[in-house]
């Protein structure tokens, strides 16, 4: 059964022309139509606005979509959304061309030819769902629910996918943080008790940004925060081996040898504690470890983290000094690094420390605001799920006994699955999710899909790893569905479709639940269709579906009892906050932040740094058409002198080569990054001919990488892949 | 002729020390004016990275139709398809357009720009999205700006704070509000830390060249015929010439414009002698 009016074969013909062609043709069937008419959403030319959702990155903006004649033909942001307040960054105008891309998977595919031919023959949803759930049913049957392996990237729907895990029983899970930032995480677990605090620039006069390159990677609400704390006169260092769009804001930019990060803290901690500039009453209130921290960082002395960083050593003290004259109102950004070695969790633990020391707890950090799932919010009832008693494949927790179960180790999980140890799984679900090109290796994620018997992927295209699947489950994009309601501190958001999906495509919600009842999981998904969850959800905050489709948010009431909680309890073993964490010296790893030798490249090989642009999200945008009208074309950064020993110029093509793999990529020739390091955006390089505009543009920094685990987070350390490279 | 020199209602104020270089702007405007793939109605301008590793510095600007008081674009179009609209702002109907190109030569700015694979080019310029105007939205650029760099509203009020900003921050700009006085005066000010060349701006004479080019568009309406047939000449002449891609185009745009100011007197001076010879015939 279709419902659509234009066939994937129109919309090729309309490739390349304008973004309105692209609009043009689409109706809405009767059904969205007359429920977004009735909702007061439209008028009877299907003309009005609609507030949903972004979803081109994680930040989740509000945005605002204006329908004309049942076609979205702009994006807004939503000035009452605290993420967006009435900004879009170029991701998220962009969103529509990613609905209305001509490479979108409009109904379910089904594989034909050898696996990464891309020869797939169109199904209905009955065939692909039966032989999905025939699929899932024989490999638990046969070798156990453990042969299963789920993955699947933060999400709104992501509840919904965990729940299918979990109902059908599977250990193992893989999300993308180990490939993100699980250092991080688990670094502000081990100070905090929490994952990661919330920053506030309102009152900040002194930032430390350590990699964080905001005006690039944009977070929207963010950026504009740093933009005004500066124009207050606010100081802002920042760290990065490269001279990115953030360094050339800074007051100070200081371009740090990769990996070294933690030396420089180090010596800001031994300055701040050595010259007693730190805050007495908040550490000895609210801290635990003072002198175990004292004690250890006694040798990092900023001459000596001068040799290591190869920066001045009168520069670290500066730094150290005016960032502990900020007293509360400094904020060293404790979500990030300038390059992710092995030691970057003694560099999360090391910038928290750092924060604790100055006493910004309140001022300039505070605690995270709300949770995703939504506190205040309701469920469908549901069964509790099988116990799952094999051990997991990513070595959680009996090989990485620190990292949370939700977080994972992804790269451990895909070796796990090459290998056959300790046991071998046989099929994978991947969800919203690229592995061919997030991990690192990816020769290795495609033996280690080789070795599977069964692979299904949901996405809105044929990406590169829905191009070595066994089916392909067309999901609507983030325009043409409901996803469960998000709640962001005592508001409630919602994501709602505001036009029709195209084809056949269909809900996370929608896929999950049917295939959980083709598993006999059904009492697991209570719910007879997307509204009817999310009026679950609503059901007891007392406001309806139609109020807050109309409103797209709702503000849920404040806690009854009236006591404003705590903020200086922190959900430790010792309640404060641990400079000397028990836990961690009870696994036997440093109790507190402490120096670890990186790698470093040798015989004329260079540190390969990656990074985000402003124009793409990770390996989900490049084949957006306005997106690549705007983004820069992608090339390898090489330093002018770096260059010139190679005998390289501008725009010569070179082989880049690792461990593991070899790419040839064009040269950007410039100033603009130390002379032992190079550079590439990575999301480029698709193997997927699925994508028409993405495809052959540019390089995969994921053949490059080298798989290296940090031990105490499971983070992997992506920049201590070493390359050379070779004018050709 | 008089000019037409009156300030609009409507302005931006742009300032760079806040530009991040996103391009938040340039998609938001391709989507709101439904722009092709091939050509743009807004850019960024930019110094590069300049200086030495690791002395560096790098600067930014969104650049589009500065909406000018006396817009030479208008003076130069023979055919009425650049208008100056009662709020100031530089409309165009393509329906009207013949595809000349005369405004790209004419635009000190460089502004106006078509896709030259196109067999019958029309000009992609900036409109201020006329339609957001009218249900009181901010244009596409300003309103979606993340660091909030583009600032759209009265152009009086722009224009007041943009010397506000100046004079209070002498540090952080230099004591320039470009767009002001520029080809006359316009509807768009910039503040830069650095001065306006390096970023990539056209320096142009402090008087519109619209007076000159009315005396060519306007004053021979007698031999509109003659004179379109020579524009045609031109126009081939120029296509021929031109065949190269929309940025080799622009480049060599910049050279033609500067070209186009140093010879516009001459050419006037040659074309007024045409006209007084087919006036006495």
């Amino acid at each position: 059964m279709t419902n659509f009016t234009v066939s994937r074969r129109d919309f090729l013909k309309m490739s390349g022309a304008t973004v309105g062609a692209l609009v043009v043709g689409q109706m809405l069937p009767i059904s969205l139509a007359k429920a977004a008419q009735e909702a007061g959403l439209l008028d009877e030319n299907m003309t009005g606005h609609i507030s949903t959702m972004c979803e081109m990155c994680v930040w989740r903006c509000g945005l605002i979509a204006k329908i004309v004649e049942g076609k979205v033909v702009k994006l807004d942001g939503n000035p009452d959304h605290p993420h967006s307040r009435g900004k879009l960054c170029p991701r998220g105008q962009s969103g529509l061309m990613n609905t209305y891309d001509p490479d979108r998977v409009l109904t379910p595919l089904i594989r034909v030819g050898k696996r990464g031919e891309g020869k797939f023959r169109p199904a209905s949803w009955d065939e692909a769902l039966d032989l999905v759930a025939s699929k899932m049913q024989g490999i638990k049957e046969k070798y156990g629910p453990e042969a299963m392996v789920f993955s699947s990237t933060h999400n709104l729907s992501q509840v919904q996918f965990e729940n299918l895990l979990n109902a059908y029983g599977s250990p193992n899970y893989g999300t993308q943080r180990s490939l993100c930032f699980n250092a991080m995480i688990v670094g502000n677990l081990m100070t905090y008790g929490m994952e990661e605090p919330a920053r506030d620039y309102s009152d900040a006069e002194y930032i430390i940004l350590t990699g964080r390159n905001l005006m690039e990677a944009v977070s929207t609400s963010e950026t504009g925060d740093l933009t005004m704390a500066m124009d207050r006169g606010a100081k802002m260092v920042y760290l990065d081996p490269r001279f990115t769009k953030t360094a050339a804001k800074a007051d100070l930019w200081l371009p740090i040898k990769p990996g070294t990060d933690l030396a420089f803290h180090l010596a800001l901690l031994h300055v701040i504690i050595k010259e007693k500039l730190y805050d007495r009453a908040f550490v000895n209130a609210n801290t635990v470890g003072f002198e175990q921290l004292e004690t250890t960082v006694a040798p990092y002395t900023p001459d000596w983290a001068a040799g290591i960083t190869e920066l001045k050593a009168t520069d670290i003290e500066t730094v150290a000094r005016d960032f502990a004259a900020a007293g509360s109102k400094a904020l060293a950004h404790n979500g990030w690094r300038t390059s992710n070695f092995e030691n970057s969790f003694q560099t999360a633990r090391a910038i928290a420390s750092l924060n604790a020391l100055v006493g910004n707890w309140g001022t300039t950090m505070l605690p995270a605001s709300g949770g995703h799932g939504g506190e205040g919010l309701g469920m469908p009832p549901q069964p509790p799920y099988p116990r799952a008693s094999a051990r997991r494949l990513d070595g959680v927790p009996w090989k990485y006994p620190l990292v949370p179960f939700k977080l994972g180790v992804f790269q451990e999980l895909r070796d796990a699955m090459l290998t056959g140890d300790p046991y071998q799984a046989h099929g994978w679900f991947i969800s919203r999710q690229n592995p061919v090109q997030s991990l690192p290796d990816r020769t290795r994620t495609l033996e280690a899909m080789g070795k599977m018997d069964f692979i299904v992927s949901v996405d809105i295209f044929l990406n590169d790893t829905s191009w070595f699947a066994d089916v392909v489950l067309p999901e609507s994009s983030y325009l043409e569905r409901y996803d469960p309601l998000s709640q962001v501190g005592n508001r409630v958001f919602i994501r709602q479709p505001v036009i029709e999906p195209q084809g056949d495509a269909k809900s996370a919600l929608w896929i999950y639940k049917h295939l959980g009842e083709r598993l006999g999981l059904g009492d697991y998904f209570q719910y007879e269709d997307e509204e009817d969850f999310l009026r679950q959800q609503l059901e007891p905050t007392g406001v309806s579906l139609e109020e807050i489709r109309k409103k797209g948010y709702l503000d849920l009431a404040a806690p009854e009892h009236g006591e404003e909680p705590d903020i200086f309890h922190f959900n430790t073993a010792s309640g404060k906050v641990e400079l000397f964490s028990n836990v961690l010296d009870g696994a036997g790893f440093d109790g507190c932040a402490d120096w670890e030798e990186p790698p470093m490249p040798e015989n004329g090989r260079f540190y390969l740094l990656t990074g985000k642009v402003a124009q793409h999200t990770q390996f989900a945008t490049q084949n957006n058409q306005l997106l690549n009208k705007y983004q820069d074309e992608p090339r390898l950064w090489i330093n002018t002198k770096s260059a010139e020993k190679l005998l390289l110029k501008d725009f010569d093509l070179v082989r880049v080569t690792s461990d593991v793999g070899q790419i040839n990529i064009m040269v950007n020739v410039t100033e603009a990054i130390r002379p032992d390091c190079v550079y590439m955006t990575p999301g480029f390089g698709h193997i997927s001919k699925g994508f028409t505009t993405g495809y052959g543009v540019g390089a995969s920094d994921s053949v490059l990488h080298v798989t290296y685990t940090d031990p105490i987070s499971g983070g992997q350390a992506l920049t201590q892949t070493f390359v050379t490279v070779q004018g050709i | 002729m008089s000019t037409q020199a009156t300030p609009g209602k409507y302005g931006f104020l742009i300032d760079v020390t806040h530009c991040i270089d996103c391009r938040a702007c340039n998609v938001a405007c391709s989507v709101e004016n439904n722009v092709s793939m091939d050509s743009t109605r807004i850019w960024m301008n930019g110094t590069g990275v300049v200086g030495e590793f690791p002395e560096l510095s790098s600067s930014t600007a969104p650049f589009h139709c500065m909406h000018c008081n006396d817009p030479s674009c208008v003076s130069a179009c023979t055919v009425g398809a650049l208008t100056r609209d009662h709020d100031g702002i530089v409309q165009y109907d393509d329906d009207r357009c013949i595809g000349c190109r005369y405004c790209i030569y004419a635009c000190p700015f460089q502004v106006p720009n078509m896709d030259l694979d196109e067999k019958m080019p029309l000009i992609v310029k900036c409109d201020m999205c006329g339609d957001r105007l009218q249900e009181g939205e901010q244009p596409a650029c300003a309103a979606t700006c993340p660091p909030g760099a583009i600032q759209f509203g009265r152009r009086e009020d722009m224009l007041a704070k943009a010397h506000q900003l100046i004079t209070d921050h002498p540090d952080k700009f230099i004591q320039h509000v470009y767009g002001e006085h520029e080809n006359g005066g316009t509807s768009t000010f910039y503040v830069s830390p650095v001065p306006f060349e390096e970023l990539g701006f056209p320096m142009t004479s402090s008087t519109s060249s619209a007076y000159l080019n009315r005396l060519v568009t306007h004053g021979t309406p007698a031999v509109f015929g003659a004179a379109a047939i020579s524009l045609s000449g031109i126009y081939l002449t120029i296509k021929n010439v031109k065949e190269e891609s929309a940025e080799e185009a622009r480049i060599a745009a910049q050279t033609a414009v500067v070209q186009a100011a140093e010879g516009a007197a001459a050419e006037t001076a040659a074309i007024e002698a045409e006209e007084s010879t087919s006036e006495e015939a």
